[in-house]
């Protein structure tokens, strides 16, 4: 390149540039400015290196068996805690009861977040998104935990719903500490996500289509089923994938709701490692919940692709 | 024809969007069978009219009748009307065969029949062969044929054009205007076209409607409408016209003449008008002649001195942008017409310029 000529009337903020990028080409020279994009990868790829390394020692764990003599793992590798979590009939239903759970969650999820999302997009009066957009962030802030307990206040024997209920004279509902009370927490712990990839598939769907559809003489659930669904099937694929593998994972509100009548398959690996003190075992749940988790994924990416989650390139 | 209802009425129709009036009291009516062009710059309201009539927006006040019947309550899948976006809107999830098969499965047409009907309006809009390639896959001007093979499958009463052509490059453009009126002239729809282009105005309607700022300005056939323009809004957005401003002096029967700078000129005024009055004259540049500085021309009514200021070639014309020290600081446009002996006229040459009396029109200042 040609020298700039030097000039002291320029600014002293230039000559600050100017030496900053001299600096900045001593310590990373021209010639390496094309892998300069690869360079802003490194966080990243350190971040998922640690839980790389975690899940090897996760997975080294898992093959070795509990000595019940002095409470160590064996020095000697052996399938026998896999063995355990698969024949036990308490694990298998307890993945049973997180798949079915992590199921019902994320169909009954969509099929609330879908009519939000849509109306969050399309309402005319700008008021109107902002209530919606506002009343689906603002129990986003509140933890999950502070969540649960919240529900434990609305549900629980003295909680205001039952208050309600013995007001009128009926006896009190058991209305936690079962397995509905874990989904309906879940279900409102996942609607923000679902809402959140669902919006820009939506907004991706020009309002013309919807009116095309309109004028050829389709109704607006024909419009609905042929036109908007499809369309809206990146978004469909992206929140089922997040609301799923989520759900599969979690640990609060099968604990707090559930009351340990309803454990998920988090609950069975905390209590591997802390209540039984058998890291073995629950490596072993681990290892099971990581490959079920992504089991789903690829079969949900290889049968309909990416959608909102690969940020496609050809988009129409 | 002339006794039948008309297949399109507006009466007294108004849109309002809060305090803005998108649409002003508009009236037309529309024989079956023939185009009606709307035009009018962005935002003038053509668009809400168009909308209005599909049934996508309800008008604030006033009645549309189609067939007869008003359709306020009519949802537009309920009405017979075809309609080609400005985006096209076709289905992108959808092959060509398909986006033209949805209208007739959702209007119930007899599924033994469906096939015969894709193929024959594919066929009309002269795509055989291209049912299955997906939208992506098809060029712009084919796309532009498979809405248009979408909206008249069903064989609508009504074909409604949002600017569809607007996208397209000029070429395309054009050809694509020769082709609607192919089609639309074998199968007969009536059509309503919405567009901000002249020229696909005057080369695809048997009438135009010309708006601004939400009202109907001028309704007319294409060559009343060029030849004579209602008032100056309707002079000025069609054709090249060079706009003078000016006070009558005197009146006398259809002739104005008024005062312009340091000038008189003489008009066709199209209303009475005092002595005194500001007017505005609108010519031509198709009717103004030019000629080199030391010919006089004969037997024209209007001739000025002026100095060309600017030469615009155009391929098929030359045109001139010509300064007039009588009119002011008003330039004069002109075309030439002489394509055979081209006499070039330069920029800072002494010209003249002429013109008829009937070629001025002239119209109240607004």
């Amino acid at each position: 390149m040609t020298s700039v000529k030097q000039s002291s009337h320029f600014p002293i903020k230039w000559r600050l540039l100017d030496a900053a990028e001299r600096v900045a080409a001593l310590v990373w020279p021209r010639q390496l400015h094309s892998y300069t994009g690869y360079l802003l990868l490194v966080p990243a790829l350190l971040l998922v290196f640690v839980l790389v390394i975690g899940l090897i020692y996760i997975g080294g764990y898992s093959l070795h068996e509990l000595d019940l003599a002095n409470y160590r793992l064996k020095e000697s590798f052996s399938l026998t805690n896999y063995y355990t979590a698969v024949t036990s009939t308490t694990y298998r239903t307890v993945v049973l009861r997180s798949l079915y759970g992590s199921f019902l969650v994320t169909v009954i999820t969509i099929f609330l977040a879908f009519p939000y999302a849509y109306l969050m997009v399309r309402a005319r009066e700008a008021m109107t998104r902002k209530f919606l957009l506002i009343s689906l962030f603002l129990p986003f802030f509140i933890g999950q935990i502070v969540r649960a307990y919240g529900w434990l206040i609305i549900l629980g024997k003295e909680g205001l719903l039952n208050n309600i209920v013995t007001f009128f004279g009926f006896s009190p509902l058991e209305l936690i500490y079962n397995y509905p009370a874990v989904i309906l927490g879940l279900i409102q712990y996942m609607l923000p996500f679902a809402v959140l990839l669902l919006a820009p598939a939506i907004t991706a769907i020009n309002r013309d289509m919807e009116l095309a559809s309109e004028s050829l003489g389709a109704h607006w659930i024909q419009t609905f089923i042929h036109i908007v669904l499809p369309m809206a099937k990146p978004g469909l694929i992206g929140s089922s994938v997040v609301v799923f593998t989520l759900t599969l994972t979690d640990f609060a509100m099968p604990e707090i709701l559930g009351g340990g009548t309803t454990d998920f398959i988090a609950n069975s690996i905390y209590d591997g490692f802390f209540q039984l003190s058998n890291s073995g075992l629950g490596a072993a749940l681990s290892m099971i919940l990581v490959t079920l988790g992504t089991a789903f994924v690829v079969v949900i990416f290889s049968i309909a692709g990416t959608g909102t989650l690969g940020f496609s390139r050809r988009s129409k | 024809m002339e006794n039948s209802p008309p297949l399109v009425e507006l009466i007294d129709v108004s849109k309002r969007f809060g305090r803005f009036i998108a649409v002003d009291n508009a009236n037309f009516s529309l024989a079956k069978g023939s185009v009606l062009t709307i035009l009018g710059p962005s935002g003038c309201g053509k668009t809400t009219l168009l909308r209005m009539i599909a049934g996508f927006e309800s008008p604030t006040s006033g009645e549309i009748r189609i067939n007869g019947e008003p359709v306020q309550a009519v949802p537009p899948y309920r009405r017979s009307i075809g309609m080609v976006f400005q985006n096209l809107a076709l289905f992108p999830h959808m092959t060509a065969g398909e986006n033209v098969t949805y209208p007739l499965k959702m209007r119930r047409f007899p599924p033994q029949d469906i096939p015969e009907l894709v193929e024959r309006y594919l066929g009309i809009v002269r795509l055989t062969g291209m049912k299955d390639r997906r939208i992506h896959e098809l060029s712009g001007g084919q796309q532009q044929r498979v809405a248009i093979a979408r909206a008249l499958s069903f064989n609508p009463d009504l074909l409604l054009l949002d600017e569809p052509l607007s996208a397209l490059d000029k070429k395309l453009r054009e050809e694509m205007q020769l082709e609607f009126r192919r089609i639309q002239q074998k199968i007969g729809v009536t059509t309503i076209n919405v567009t901000h282009d002249q020229r696909e105005a005057l080369v695809m309607s048997d009438e135009i409607i010309v708006m601004a700022d939400g009202a109907i300005q001028q309704s007319a056939d294409p060559v009343s409408l060029y030849r004579h323009p209602s008032n100056m809004f309707v002079a000025s957005f069609i054709g090249l016209t060079s706009l003078v401003k000016g006070t009558v002096v005197q009146t006398e029967g259809t002739t104005v003449e008024f005062n312009v700078d340091s000038t008189i000129l003489c008009g066709n005024a199209g209303s009475r008008f005092e002595v005194g009055q500001s007017v505005e004259g609108a010519i031509r540049a198709e009717q103004v002649r030019i000629h080199p500085e030391q010919t006089r021309p004969e037997e024209m009514d209007n001739v000025l001195e002026g100095v060309v200021s600017e030469q615009i070639f155009e391929g098929d014309r030359m045109v001139y942008q010509v300064q007039c020290p009588s009119l002011g600081s008003t330039p004069i446009f002109v075309f030439d017409h002489d394509p055979t002996h081209h006499v070039l006229h330069r920029k800072g040459d002494s010209v003249v310029l002429s013109w008829n009396v009937r070629d001025l029109l002239v119209y109240p200042c607004r």
